[in-house]
């Protein structure tokens, strides 16, 4: 057609502009209230930052110095004070395993040394000694760095407050040849936890376990949620029975570390049993799970779907002049 | 006003009455094809009765709350969707129209009705005032007679319950279990949930055994005996609205509530530090015995939980 | 009603037999006038008078599904071993609640179907119960003569919460145990009395000596509904009473109301959407999980799960206390507690309002006439922008009461969506009355020129750079909507002709035979039909 037309039944108001003085006498007090509160939350946050990263050193050197009670007090690469009786092989690195006896063989320290320098060393130093912008891994223990490599939250991919988990850049045994190699670097830390007793365990006394001590952050449904300061606790959806073990007792990032005195093997087993059986298998009886995370996703539901089909109903009912 | 009054509702359906029902236009049908139409809706009822019988099947024999679900939504969305559409396709598609009358009564009602209560009534009743206050006093009597064993019934006084907890001096500190908690049993970074020895799983007694780096504690005036060999109790109950505090950040040291996200500052007296929650956690004496377990050297010295009017 | 009934005759016997059984009701309790009246009471037709109806049928299915939960569920906290059929949870401690409800959820036949839809029906009763109380107050339904029934409402409203939470309470789960606890937390906060009150409700300290449970019970399935019952039945008896309120519409004024009758159009259409209404509960209850306490577990004091979020309708109470500043009032040695504010205030409040808004409508505005014909919202922009003001608050409080699963959903830092929500409960609100007030004022400005076909502007641009809203001008068979006649054509001013006989002319079109604009093409024309 000739003209350029638009239809403004409903967008007419748009092109007229505010003549509501009060809007206008508000207008500073909105503006500076948005300030305020983008210069709180960044003041906030950054402080954050800043806490966190210095607080990741701390862990680490804390952690050297308070983990040698429970486990070696030697010296030695090899920690041996619980596998007495494996004959000593002349091949040998560091012990990895609590299960096995079998410590790790010279050749993956050797290889888990190039993957090492390769993808860790730019940040954690060449000897794994930390640097300022990443921790100390020296006397960590097998079970920490396993856990972050096998999650593939190492190597970072950016640097974020709390990395994600993401597919993992090395495969098993890839990564064992790191830990290997950062273990052999200094003793102590836990080793990689023993789940062999997994299929004995009890679901119900995971259950409770779980509702004490995993629940409070990590939601009953294992969905996890937002913390703190920036901090979140990951959903346990993904996670494999070694890793959810090794999460308790290393207590990665923000998480708290359930050392042995605290949490039995056994009642660990328990906990892992119920994570990686109810917890991501849940029994989704009534319908679909609607994400897990409660009543307000069920609110959205039952609003929108529920009450909208319903006046969806009415319409056809009743008149719509 | 004087034109409803005449308007009596015996007139109400008078419209209909007088016009002659085969052209009365609101007597037609909306349906078009009317006969399509009852097919349709039949179809919907014989749908139902399908979903009904099958529901009966599956009483019998069992079956997943989906399948219930889907059969009980189908069968009355049937029933639904047929009714709907006989009441507003097959019947007279209106609009018809009702007289609206002003609903308060006439002057004269009113008054009759005053004449009635007034004049019978009050006139009886006031020349008897004193029958009527003593009737009152009679009732008032009862009412505070019941008001003690509903009370008693209902619960007791709160007197000093809030005030204390079941720590006290000597407490050892045991895990949810039962099992005494020695001094080497967490690591850094650790934290558990205990109770004073005797009272596992009450609620005032809940408590978090926290084991946070020494070096880093703000040791508050008075309370430097407090916290032995980086060992921290704070009360478990929020002082918000007394949620358990399950939220350990080791690495922040904070303690976050699960219910409206107040943060605690573990290193500072559990100093409250973002959210609602008003006031820091009551923090628990610790002490070492000789046998090495975690005991309480006494109990807190103010009320856990959240605020209340001391009355 | 002969007319009406006139389908039936054939049938002689039937209908004989109907009229000697109404005979003999009539003859004893003389409802052949009334029910006359009854039946030809008039609903109209337009839909938002449904709303309601899914609140009213929403109810019954409340009633009839609570009566066949009662059958199986266990009033008790007795703790008890589980040996049901849910497998992670066999061997665990149990209250005998939990243990009956999981019975409910596993063991019976039709019993998760039941509860689930149980609970959607509560979720959808109060939400439908709020859209109805948006359509009632947008429109100024409550206004005279129907002030009691707008009360009745909202006590029907604060009572269904009530219960609502009530039965939240009784699974004795994780979640709904936490709830308790925050509940006992509130009443404890009450000044003065609120420890005494707490002591009373609960028989004693968090978390009582197992009383609550029966007491509870009690409240959800007998006084609560009774009391809902009969204020259900106030309410529909004071609208058979006062009559349905209308749109104004061609042949609608403030003596008559015009729609479908009682019997039998009406009575089919909502015996109808009554059963629509189960349909939608079957399906959300067989196919959308809701509350699936299993997962959650039994509660004790001293556990709790994160992301606890209360039911919907409870949501802005729970957002209300996450916003609120840490203050709290000591004086003279007494507390007023933090939860005070946003938990008892705020809410005592708002329903308080609710309450007493038709008196203060009626008093601003010196209005106390009877009105039988609504407004629509954009004909009153006050009440209109204060209600959606209001709307907007409560949403923002309900929106805060999950910062934590929005903060986690859109990977933001969790202080800064409460810091967020804690300025933007209080500006948002104000906004969006202030656009809904302009709003209101250009819809009434284009309403009087609303006939049977929507007139629409076109916005020119002429030669000079400069932009015209034009009115198309009335076709023939445009009717005013209020008065009914045709409309005069609109003749434009000269100076509006001129400008845009030229820009037509810049642009190559030949518009000036004629000093009337050319009516738009019919191509470009949206009709509505309006009946």
């Amino acid at each position: 057609m000739a003209f350029r037309r638009l239809h403004v039944d409903w967008l007419i108001f748009l092109s007229i502009p505010f003549k509501l003085k009060y809007l206008r006498k508000l207008l500073p007090f909105v503006v500076i209230a948005t300030v305020i509160m983008i210069a709180m939350t960044t003041f906030r946050s950054g402080a954050q930052i800043s806490k966190s990263g210095s607080s990741m050193e701390n862990l680490a050197s804390v952690s050297t110095s308070t983990s040698s009670p429970s486990g070696s007090t030697t010296t030695s690469a090899t920690t041996t004070t619980e596998a007495k009786p494996k004959p000593p092989s002349v091949n040998t690195g560091p012990l990895l395993y609590e299960s096995s006896g079998t410590p790790a063989s010279k050749s993956q320290v050797e290889q888990g040394k190039i993957y090492f320098d390769q993808s860790c060393s730019s940040c954690h130093g060449m000897g794994a000694e930390g640097s300022s912008r990443a921790p100390n891994l020296v006397g960590l223990g097998p079970a920490t760095i396993d856990f972050w490599l096998t999650t593939g939250r190492m190597p970072l991919s950016n640097t974020i407050v709390q990395p994600e988990r993401k597919p993992p850049r090395y495969d098993p045994s890839q990564s064992l040849d790191i830990v290997a190699y950062v273990t052999s670097l200094g003793p102590g830390g836990p080793l990689i936890p023993n789940i062999s007793g997994v299929p004995n365990a009890s679901i119900a006394e995971g259950a409770s376990l779980f509702a004490l001590n995993c629940a409070g952050c990590h939601t009953i449904t294992g969905a996890g949620d937002e913390l703190a300061s920036g901090a979140y606790a990951p959903s346990l959806h993904q996670a494999t029975p070694t890793q959810v073990a090794e999460a308790i007792r290393t207590g990665p990032a923000n998480m708290p570390r359930f050392s042995p005195g605290i949490m039995t093997n056994r009642q660990v087993n328990d906990i892992v049993k119920y994570v990686t059986q109810s917890i991501q298998h849940p029994n989704n009886a009534g319908g679909f799970g609607l994400g897990g995370v409660g009543p307000v996703a069920e609110g959205f539901v039952g609003l929108l779907i529920g009450v909208g089909i319903l006046m969806l109903f009415a319409l056809w009912i009743g008149d719509r002049s | 006003m004087s034109e409803q009054e005449v308007t009596s509702t015996d007139n109400v359906g008078k419209n209909e009455d007088e016009i002659d029902p085969a052209q009365d236009p609101r007597l037609e049908l909306l349906a078009k094809k009317p006969d399509q139409m009852e097919k349709l809706i039949a179809l919907c009822f014989v749908v139902a009765i399908v979903c009904f019988v099958a529901m009966m099947v599956f009483y019998v024999k069992g079956s997943s709350t989906q399948v219930e679900g889907a059969l009980m939504a189908v069968g009355f969305g049937g029933l639904g969707v047929g009714m709907v559409a006989w009441g507003k396709y097959l019947m007279p598609k209106g609009p018809f129209e009702e007289e609206r009358h002003l609903i308060g009564s006439t002057e004269e009602d009113q008054k009759a009705f005053a004449d009635v209560f007034i004049g019978r009534g009050t006139v009886a009743v006031k020349r008897r005032s004193f029958l009527g206050k003593l009737l009152g006093l009679a009732t008032a009597v009862f009412g505070i007679f019941a008001l003690g064993p509903i009370m008693d019934s209902l619960g007791p006084n709160p007197g000093k319950a809030l005030d204390s907890t079941a720590w006290k001096k000597g407490s050892k500190v045991v895990s949810e279990h039962g099992r005494a908690i020695k001094v080497d049993d967490l690591e850094v970074g650790g934290f558990m949930t205990v109770f004073p020895e005797g009272n596992v799983g009450s609620y005032d007694g809940q408590t978090l055994l926290i084991r946070a780096g020494s070096s880093d504690i703000v040791t508050m005036a008075g309370r430097e005996t407090w916290g032995p060999k980086g060992y921290l109790a704070y009360s478990k109950v929020c002082t918000h609205a007394g949620c358990p505090i399950s939220l350990y950040q080791q690495e922040t040291e904070q303690l976050l509530c699960p219910c409206h996200q107040s943060l605690f500052n573990v290193l500072q007296a559990a100093e409250p530090v973002f959210g609602p929650a008003p006031r820091p956690l009551p923090q628990l004496p610790l002490a070492i015995d000789k046998n090495g377990y975690i005991v309480a050297q006494a109990g807190y010295n103010e009320p856990i939980g959240p605020g209340y009017w001391n009355f | 009603m002969p007319s009406l009934l006139k389908k039936d005759k054939p049938k002689q016997t039937g209908a004989e037999k109907a009229t000697a059984g109404a005979k003999w009701l009539d003859d004893r309790l003389g409802l052949a006038k009334g029910g006359r009246v009854f039946f030809n009471k008039i609903f109209p037709d337009h839909w938002s008078f449904m709303l309601g109806e899914i609140a009213l049928y929403s109810f019954v299915v409340l009633l009839v599904t609570g009566v066949f939960l009662t059958l199986y569920y266990v009033p008790s906290a007795d703790m008890m071993t589980y040996h049901g059929s849910y497998a992670p949870l066999k061997g665990t401690q149990v209250s005998a609640a939990y243990n009956s409800t999981l019975a409910i959820s596993f063991n019976v036949r039709f019993g998760l179907l039941v509860r689930q839809m149980h609970h959607w029906a509560a979720d959808i009763f109060l939400g439908a119960i709020a859209v109805h109380m948006c359509r009632v107050f947008f429109t100024g339904a409550f206004r005279r003569p129907r002030e009691l029934n707008w009360i009745v409402g909202v006590t029907l409203l604060i009572l269904g919460i009530s219960n609502g939470f009530l039965g939240y309470s009784l699974p004795d789960d994780l979640i709904s145990g936490t709830g308790l606890r925050i509940m006992f937390s509130v009443v404890e906060s009450i000044p003065v009395v609120g420890t005494h009150l707490a002591f009373w409700l609960f028989g004693g300290n968090y978390p009582g000596n197992g009383v609550i449970i029966p007491r509870m019970y009690m409240l959800h399935v007998l006084l609560v509904p009774a009391i809902m019952v009969a204020l259900v039945g106030a309410h529909l008896a004071l609208l058979v009473k006062q009559k349905h309120t209308q749109f104004s519409g061609p042949g609608k004024t403030e003596k008559n109301v015009v729609g479908t009758p009682m019997w039998p159009g009406f009575m089919f259409k909502t015996q109808g959407y009554f059963f629509l209404v189960v349909a939608v509960l079957a399906g959300l209850g067989g196919w959308a999980q809701i509350n699936p306490i299993w997962q959650y577990g039994q509660y004790f004091p001293y556990k709790v799960s994160y992301a606890v979020q209360p039911d919907w309708y409870m949501g802005w109470l729970d957002g209300a206390l996450r916003i609120m500043p840490s203050w709290e009032f000591q004086n003279f040695g007494y507390m007023i507690p933090n939860m005070f504010f946003p938990s008892v205030l705020l809410p005592g409040i708002a329903f308080n309002i609710f309450i007493v808004w038709p008196f203060i409508e009626a008093k601003v505005r010196k209005d106390y006439k009877e009105h039988h014909l609504l407004e629509r919202p954009r004909d009153n922009p006050w009440r209109t922008s204060i209600g959606a003001g209001a709307l907007a608050f409560f949403f923002m409080l309900f929106a805060a009461s999950s910062t934590d699963v929005l903060a986690n959903y859109f990977n933001i830092s969790l202080n800064l969506v409460l810091w967020f929500f804690r300025f933007a409960t209080y500006i948002i609100p104000f906004i969006v009355s202030a656009v809904t007030y302009k709003m209101c004022l250009e819809l009434q400005a284009l309403g009087q020129y609303g006939g049977r076909r929507k007139r629409f502007n076109v916005v020119l641009r002429t030669a000079e750079g400069e932009y015209l809203s034009v009115k198309t001008p009335a076709r023939p068979g445009d009717l005013d909507i209020l008065s009914g006649e045709e409309e005069e054509p609109l003749e434009l001013t000269e100076q509006v002709s001129q400008k845009l006989r030229e820009s037509a002319e810049l642009i190559g079109v030949s518009g000036s035979e004629s000093t009337k604009v050319q009516p738009p093409a019919d191509e470009g024309v949206r009709t509505v039909e309006r009946d």
